[in-house]
């Protein structure tokens, strides 16, 4: 079709949580599944780590997504510290929603991504989600985009 | 205006006067009468000059406090005048170690209904009310000007967001007016978060850090409105997450003395107060 050559693909930033959604992205590698090339992966020791202030950053730095997976409810190394990050983050698409920049900006993926074909249908999922919003453009200041 | 007033000026005179005599405390911080009419903020500590106490306007004196307490000798104690605003912000301070419980005392007086109309407060009136009539709060979600930013269609509220956050100078009012907003050093400030120099602020990165900081310490106090220039009206940014944590975890900002905030605790410690796991857990295990 003529209007995919105008189509941007919408970037994700991940924050993988190095128990499970890393061990994911791992297993999609090593089995040499076809994954969209339009995702970062940034590796965390827990879910819990991840700030709402960088993933405000990666969005204001030009990402059309962040993802933040994490172990699933109650299979967290780090006394239940996902638990505190759910519930962080599930209050923070909230801002996202009043400030209508949308909630499914932030994709909250807990224990759903640590088998290989588990990763990548989160990413192609969430892929087709993105390209179905309006554009965070206007959000962004040109000044300050580092790309 | 003035009659209704007067009876509740007295009460508090009365109450602040006694705590004065009794060595209760050594200082009784409120607003001032000043020669030419000028109002501010005073530390009254001879009860002779307790006349001067007004109550009029709205006054936020939390962080004053906080700042006067750190200074000042240990063992001083103050009583502060306060409206409802200004004593959950109190409360939150205390839960948060920066005012010592037993160096403040309040001194609760309640809201008309006219102030509470104009703050579009949910809860106009203080804990412990000392003088003052308890008068029902305004539900926020109900008025036009703010229901136009929160509900409605994206698309519009997207323009009216930029349009107004497009106004901001940086000149960090919001920030330093906020009675809660007291990390040292702060991440406003720091280039990695907001990078300087860029006005208008960076409209994701300044303002959603800001409200997100605030997220479960908010007041609703309004402070940081008020304090704004170009009058972004910064407390919609707070509302629906002020909503959702009472809705979701019973939990209201400077309420409960005891209980910390929800999104610190994990599912568990927190059953006997409500709790919520969200839907999409249940599927996973």
């Amino acid at each position: 079709m003529v209007e995919e050559t105008t189509v941007r693909e919408p970037k994700i930033l991940i924050f993988a949580c190095r128990w499970c959604g890393l061990i994911g992205a791992d297993g999609a590698g090593k089995k040499r599944m076809s994954l969209p090339a339009n995702f970062r992966i940034i590796p965390v020791e827990c879910a819990a780590f991840v700030e709402t202030d960088a993933i405000i950053r990666a969005l204001a730095s030009g990402s059309d997504g962040v993802i933040v997976m994490g172990c699933h409810v109650g299979g967290c190394r780090f006394n239940d510290a996902n638990h505190a990050a759910i519930k962080r983050l599930e209050l923070f698409q909230v801002l996202l929603e009043a400030t209508a920049i949308g909630k499914e900006r932030l994709l909250i993926s807990f224990g759903t991504a640590h088998e290989g074909h588990q990763f990548s249908d989160v990413i192609q999922n969430y892929t087709t989600v993105l390209r179905e919003l309006p554009p965070i453009d206007p959000w962004i200041s040109t000044l300050s985009v580092r790309r | 205006m003035r009659e209704e007033r007067s009876p509740m000026l007295e009460e508090v005179k009365r109450l602040a006067k006694t705590a004065l005599q009794e060595q209760r405390v050594e200082g009784v911080l409120g607003l001032k009468k000043d020669v030419g009419n000028v109002i501010q903020p005073h530390i009254f500590e001879r009860s002779d000059d307790l006349d001067a106490l007004v109550l009029e306007p709205k006054w936020l004196f939390a962080k004053l406090a906080m700042k006067i307490l750190r200074v000042s000798d240990t063992g001083y104690r103050l009583a502060v005048v306060c409206r409802g605003c200004d004593e959950r912000a109190i409360v939150e301070l205390v839960k948060r170690n920066q005012i010592a419980e037993n160096s403040i005392m309040t001194i609760g007086i309640a809201c008309g209904d006219a102030q509470a109309a104009a703050c579009l407060c949910e809860r106009p009136y203080p804990e412990n009310i000392a003088a003052g009539e308890k008068k029902q709060g305004v539900d926020p979600f109900n008025d036009e000007r703010v229901r136009q930013f929160l509900v409605g269609d994206t698309s519009e509220r997207v323009a009216r967001w930029l349009r107004v956050l497009r106004r901001c100078i940086k000149c960090y009012g919001c920030r330093n007016s906020c009675p809660i907003c007291i990390c040292e050093p702060c991440k406003l400030e720091d280039d990695t978060w907001v990078p300087k120099g860029v006005i208008p602020a960076e409209m994701m990165c300044f303002h959603l850090i800001r409200a997100f900081h605030l997220s479960d310490t908010c007041v609703a106090c309004g402070a940081c409105q008020d304090a704004c220039p170009v009058g972004i009206p910064l407390l919609n940014l707070q509302l629906s997450m002020r909503r959702t944590l009472t809705e979701k975890f019973c939990y209201e900002a400077g309420i409960d003395r005891e209980r910390k905030s929800p999104i610190l605790r994990n599912f568990f410690d927190e059953e006997e107060k409500g709790r919520d796991i969200p839907d999409w857990v249940s599927s996973l295990e």
